[in-house]
This record gives C-alpha cells, sequence and structure tokens, in this order.
C-alpha cells in the first residue's frame, strides 16, 4: 500500500520548496499530484465570462491555453525531484458539487485529455476522473459517462495512465446526497463495461471516504462491493455535512468519531485493498499555522501510517512462525474472538500473579518470565493499551525489539456485546 | 388510490379517541397510522425499562382499543398502517427483556394489528452489524426474528414492512438496516416466495432516507410495487425532527434542501397507489395547541399537493 500526501491547502506550486521540504521531512515519499490547483472549479463555474477591466491576471488560465499545465506545475515537478518524491497519483480538475454549468462537457474533455498527456510525461500512472454528472438526469448518467471516458480511454492507453473513476455526492440546495457512482454495484459494473470495452484494464476506482461521510454511507458494504476494482482511497474526515477535509481523527463529538472508521476498516480489508491510499487534509492544513506544519505533518504521517496498520493487521499476524499474547482481559478476549482460530495463540502471559496457571478463553495464562524461552520468530503481541510500559518491560527482560508487536481491538471484525468488567 | 394519511400520536388520545379521529377527518385525511409504539417506548426499552401495557390478555388489548375502532370507523378514517414497538431486540440486554419483545410484544402487536383489520405492519430491524460485523449478519437475525411472526401475520392477512433505518457516530446519522434497496428487494421476494404469497414487503421512511443521503428516485425504483407504506416526514438533513415538508433550506436561495422532485417522480415511475402518510407528530406538539388542527391541515394540503403532482 503506498501512502500519499495530497499538498493541496499547504503547498504553493509557484513556490514550492518549503513545502516540499516539510512533506519530505514528516517522512512521506509520495505527494498526489493535484491538477485542479491549475484549474479549480471556481474557474470552470466562471468560464467564458466576460472578464472585468481593472480584472488583473498572473497566468493565463489553463482553460484558455491547456499547454500551460506543465508551465504551472513546472517548479513543484522540479522540487519532487529535489527532495525524491514522488507524484504517482493525481487528481484532475472537476466541476463544483452545485455548478449551474451544463455546457462544459467538451472543455473538460480537452482539459482531461491534456491531464492524461501530462501524466503520461510525468511517469504518473493514475489519474482520478471523476463522473460527469451536470445537466444528466436519472437514468442518463451511465450512457454519458461511458461515452465519455471510453473518449479518454485511447489516450489514457497510450500514456500508460488509468483512470479512477470517484464516488460523487449531489446537492439537492446546499443539501449533499448520494450522487453518480454512490452506488458500489453500480459504480463496480461501471468500471467492468468499460475495461471489457477497452479490453485492457484501463479503469479503476477511487473511494473518497470524505464523500461516503457526507452521504452517510456504509463504507464497510462500499468498499466490499467494489473489491479489488478499489486502487485509491482518499482519506480525510469531516462533520458529516460540510464539505471539508480535514486530518482522520480530528472531528469528533461526544468523545466518538463522526466518520465511521470501523466500516471503512472492515471495508478495506475484505476489499483486501493494496493501493495509493491519499490523505487529504486541506482544511487542517489551512487552519493551522505554518509555524506548525512541520509538527501537523509529522502528526499526519503518523495517522496516515496508523490506517495502513489497521488495513492490514492481518498481514502482521502471518508474519511469525508462531504468535503468544500479553495480556489476560478484554484484548485478549477480542483476539480469540476474531484471530484465535485462524492464528491461535502458543498462550498469553500477565502480569497478574493470580491469573498465572489458569485458562483464559482457551489460553492458557503464563508469567513473563516464560517469554524468555520462545524461538526467535516468535511475535510477542502486547494486548493492553499499556503498550509502551509492556513492551519497556519485555525489553528489559531482553526481548528482541522485532518480536514484539503490538495488537488493538478497537477496530474488530466483530464485538462481544459486552465486556469484562473485572479479569 | 392514492390517499391521505397521518399518524395518529399526538392526535388520538386514549381517553378520547373519537375526538382524535374526527380531527384527522376534518383536516382532510381518510388514513390513519396507528402508533402503537408509543404504548411502549423506544426510549424506555433502551434504558431496559418495561411497562405492563402488553402483559394484557389479547381479550384485554382488544376492549382496550375497542373505542379507538370505533371512533375511527365512525370519523371515516381507515387504518391503513401501524407501527410494532421497537427496538424487538436490544444489544446487551436482558435476554428476559429481549425473549418478552420477540415473544409477547411482537404477537400482540399482531393481534392489535387484526382489531383495526390494518393491513401493514411496519417492523424495525435489528441495529447489529457493529457487533456481528456486517450487514449481512445483522439481516440473518432480523430475518429470524420475522419468520417467527409472519406465519402468524399471513394468517391473520397482515403484511410486515420493513423500513430504512439509520444509526450514528459522533452524533453524525449513518445508513443502518435496510437502506440498501437491492438487497430490500431480493429478501422481499425471496421471503415471499417462501411463504407463497405476499408476507413482506417495505416502509419508505422519508426523513430517514434524507439523512443518509439516499436517492429517493432511484430507491422507489428499485423497489418498486414492493413499498408498500410510507413515513413522509422532512428534516434538515442533520437529526430526526419529522416536520412537514418544504420546512428546510439551507442555502441563501431559499430553496427547499430535500429532494421532493425526486420523491415524486420516483413514487410516479412506480404507479404508487397506497396511502401518503405522514409521520409528523412532532409538527403537533411543536405548534400551539391552538393550531395543532391548522398545522394538520396544512400537512393534509402538502399531501393533495403530492398527490396531483404523482398523478
Amino acid at each position: 500500500m503506498n501512502i500519499i500526501c495530497s499538498p493541496t491547502g499547504m503547498l504553493n506550486p509557484s513556490c514550492p520548496n518549503s513545502s516540499v521540504m516539510d512533506l519530505k521531512n514528516a517522512g512521506f515519499e509520495n505527494i498526489l499530484l493535484d491538477l485542479a490547483m491549475c484549474c479549480s472549479p471556481y474557474e470552470l463555474e466562471h468560464y467564458g465570462e466576460p472578464k472585468q477591466e481593472e480584472e488583473e491576471r498572473d497566468r493565463t488560465p489553463i482553460t484558455e491555453d491547456l499547454s500551460g499545465i506543465a508551465l504551472f506545475f513546472e517548479k513543484m515537478y522540479k522540487a519532487c525531484s529535489t527532495y525524491h518524491l514522488s507524484l504517482p497519483i493525481a487528481h484532475a480538475p472537476f466541476l463544483m458539487r452545485d455548478t449551474k454549468r451544463t455546457d462544459l462537457t467538451e472543455l473538460l474533455y480537452e482539459i482531461h485529455t491534456e491531464c492524461i498527456r501530462f501524466c503520461g510525461k510525468l511517469g504518473c500512472h493514475k489519474l482520478i476522473i471523476p463522473p460527469l454528472f451536470s445537466g444528466l438526469s436519472y437514468g442518463e448518467e451511465w450512457e454519458a459517462n461511458r461515452n465519455y471516458y471510453l473518449r479518454l480511454a485511447k489516450t489514457a492507453q497510450k500514456e500508460n495512465v488509468m483512470i479512477l473513476l470517484e464516488n460523487q455526492c449531489r446537492s439537492v440546495s446546499g443539501h449533499l446526497m448520494r450522487g453518480v457512482c454512490s452506488d458500489p454495484v453500480a459504480a463496480a459494473e461501471w468500471v467492468d463495461v468499460l475495461n471489457q470495452e477497452t479490453k485492457a484494464p484501463l479503469f479503476g476506482f477511487c473511494m473518497d471516504v470524505g464523500v461516503c461521510n457526507l452521504c452517510g454511507q456504509d463504507m464497510h458494504e462500499f468498499a466490499a462491493v467494489l473489491g479489488s476494482r478499489i486502487k485509491a482511497v482518499i482519506l480525510r474526515d469531516c462533520d458529516g455535512h460540510k464539505e471539508s477535509a480535514l486530518l482522520p481523527f480530528t472531528c469528533v463529538h461526544g468523545g466518538k468519531p463522526q466518520t465511521d472508521w470501523l466500516g471503512l476498516f472492515r471495508g478495506l480489508r475484505e476489499a483486501g485493498f493494496d493501493g495509493d491510499l491519499i490523505l487529504s487534509m486541506e482544511d487542517t492544513a489551512i487552519g493551522f499555522s505554518p509555524l506548525l506544519r512541520p509538527q501537523l505533518l509529522a502528526l499526519a504521517k503518523a495517522v496516515v501510517e496508523y490506517f495502513k496498520w489497521q488495513i492490514e493487521i492481518e498481514n502482521l499476524l502471518k508474519k511469525y512462525q508462531s504468535i503468544v499474547l500479553f495480556g489476560a482481559g478484554n484484548m485478549c478476549r477480542n483476539y480469540m474472538k476474531c484471530y484465535g482460530e485462524q492464528y491461535p495463540p502458543l498462550f498469553t502471559c500477565d502480569n497478574n500473579p493470580k491469573a498465572w496457571g489458569t485458562t483464559f478463553y482457551g489460553l492458557e495464562v503464563k508469567p513473563p518470565e516464560s517469554l524468555k524461552q520462545l524461538p526467535k520468530d516468535c511475535g510477542i503481541f502486547i494486548c493492553n493499551i499499556y503498550y509502551r510500559e509492556i513492551e519497556k518491560q519485555l525489553l528489559e527482560m531482553g526481548i528482541a525489539r522485532e518480536q514484539i508487536a503490538y495488537f488493538n481491538d478497537e477496530y474488530m471484525p466483530s464485538f462481544y456485546f459486552d465486556r469484562l468488567k473485572e479479569v | 388510490m392514492l390517499s391521505l394519511g397521518v399518524q395518529t400520536k399526538n392526535i388520538v388520545e386514549d381517553t378520547n379517541p373519537a375526538e382524535g379521529f374526527s380531527m384527522m377527518k376534518r383536516a382532510g385525511f381518510s388514513c390513519a397510522d396507528f402508533s402503537l409504539n408509543y404504548y411502549l417506548t423506544n426510549t424506555s426499552l433502551y434504558k431496559q425499562e418495561l411497562n405492563k401495557f402488553f402483559d394484557q390478555s389479547e381479550e384485554e388489548l382488544e376492549q382496550y382499543f375497542a373505542p379507538h375502532v370505533r371512533g375511527a370507523k365512525e370519523a371515516g378514517i381507515k387504518i391503513h398502517q401501524m407501527h410494532m414497538p421497537y427496538p424487538l431486540y436490544i444489544p446487551g440486554g436482558k435476554q428476559k427483556l429481549n425473549q418478552y419483545l420477540q415473544e409477547v410484544v411482537a404477537p400482540k402487536s399482531l393481534k392489535v394489528c387484526e382489531v383495526f383489520q390494518c393491513p401493514y405492519m411496519v417492523v424495525h430491524g435489528f441495529k447489529l452489524a457493529q457487533h456481528l460485523g456486517s450487514e449481512e449478519a445483522e439481516w440473518q437475525q432480523t430475518e429470524e426474528l420475522l419468520h417467527s411472526i409472519l406465519p402468524m401475520a399471513k394468517e391473520k392477512g397482515i403484511i410486515l414492512c420493513i423500513e430504512n433505518l439509520y444509526t450514528g457516530t459522533g452524533g453524525h446519522i449513518v445508513e443502518g438496516t435496510c437502506c440498501n434497496a437491492r438487497k430490500a428487494a431480493e429478501r422481499i421476494d425471496r421471503i415471499n416466495q417462501q411463504y407463497g404469497t405476499e408476507v413482506l414487503g417495505f416502509c419508505l421512511d422519508t426523513g430517514h432516507a434524507n439523512l443518509v443521503g439516499l436517492d429517493f428516485e432511484d430507491f422507489i425504483i428499485r423497489l418498486g410495487k414492493r413499498l408498500k407504506v410510507l413515513h413522509v416526514h422532512d428534516n434538515d438533513g442533520i437529526g430526526d425532527l419529522h416536520q412537514i415538508p418544504f420546512t428546510f433550506t439551507k442555502t441563501r436561495e431559499n430553496k427547499v434542501s430535500t429532494d421532493w422532485d425526486g420523491f415524486l417522480r420516483g413514487l410516479r415511475a412506480i404507479e404508487f397507489d397506497q396511502v401518503l402518510s405522514f409521520e409528523t407528530a412532532p409538527v403537533l406538539s411543536a405548534f400551539p395547541v391552538e393550531l395543532k388542527e391548522d398545522a394538520l391541515r396544512l400537512i393534509a394540503r402538502v399531501g393533495e399537493y403530492f398527490i396531483e403532482r404523482i398523478k
């Protein structure tokens, strides 16, 4: 799985060095090429309108000169090369959700075609192109988009760029509802038919988590249905009502997240997701002072790494020849419920001497000292929220760092209806 | 033929049910959604508090509701649909309570439905996906419950209707059970085939659908004739407010922010010919009592407008 950061909200393409350096220093290796930076939804909305006399332009709009895309991103591309940041995926310009323009399909086609060519030149092999929606009534969406994507396919094939469709919401006088490609069954059919018609795997899907959240969707179901067609996930938080791109886990009410992360983890695990995980946190980045950006980006990197870790949690269990747990409480119980059968631990251990020699959910509870006799390829999974404290204890006992791993039961495949009060 | 209905809560009182039904009729309704769920409320059930209402025998319940049946008949109001108390399963609740809900409350609710000669009973599915791990596992539990009461419903000629519900995280409402029209259609067809007749249908709750951004038109068209019952009401897309359609706007343009056009297009497309039933009890507790009947008339007028548009 590739971790990618969208630089939108923190990077100015005409002066990119500082932000690129911050991103690199935070540990990011890849950034999103956000082509909407050079052609915003606002610009598209006002395309063709007469200019005010006093209006000054610092550049010719891309809508008037498509060759300007390369020039617009030239400095950013150079900075990325200097700091060894890759641009593996791009997002194409798109219309405002409440656009009044129904006349821009041909312009979009020209822009999107040019974007594909530009991606091809940069070696950016995936491009997210949102489906057409403006002016289309119920039942018309598929034919219009089918024709549109098939027209783009030829250039995409030539440039070796995969086009990713993206789930949309639509605005009903400011209320965001499910839009084109928000039905995962239909979206999966679209991708499959497009690939069949082009006789090549030219199309995939990008799941925008923010859109799913705005539409109150069951993300488990959404991701599971689309399965391996999901090549990218845009990871962002929002309150479920207003369009925003916040750092995950920051949109909280009453101590609970306003995005169903549990559903997302379950869905992406079921889908076997192994594509591009794109962190989008434009609003958070703008909200924080640039002075705090290095710290913010370090946290952002840790957050997106955590997502990768949760999605791939089973890979961690597969890594070791055998497994032992540390902790004989709720987390151990949850491990046994969800993974005990497939990845059976040899035993568990606990610091509580009263528990030694007893059996807990089918596992013998041993003293921590027994861990010293384990073979080197046996993983010790800490099943207790006092991770660092227990890790320190294990390291002091002489256990090799490579043998120590954390388990976490916040986002399990299923849960008990109760929690053990006293163990 | 399309007709208009409204829920009885906040209109029909046990002390003088005839008066409430007469008010409904005066306001322009010919049907009612009998709010049986208010005799055992969800708020008390979630607190694991149980009242004695359903301890009454079937005969006692029949006697209890005799004035209601009479009042409705005299006013010319048909009880078109009824709401079974919910939830019928409380996660982590006492086994005795859950057993009581499914083995006593559910069948006795059907008995009351029969007493009212009401053809449709709305039943809430279980909200268990988070614990059980998937919507499919959740549905299995709901289906088990349905199978425990469907034979009785079939015998009494009652069609049970599953309803689109929501769940939430951090105050944000997200889709819950029965929000997938494709799956609902498949499940309804399969179960009806199993019983050899129509025993299961769907209740579309427009407010719940609006909260989770469902596309009304697509949802209704996918359900088609399986759609038997409506809970029509409006909200701001944030909270389950049960208000009058056309109440909410979100932008300076002040255009309605619920897709009522899509709703009407959907109903027209499937040639919906049942009851446009409003689930708008909170409107009637919000307006001053002096304006209650006027508020009810406005609701009915909105319904008439809907009927004109659907036709």
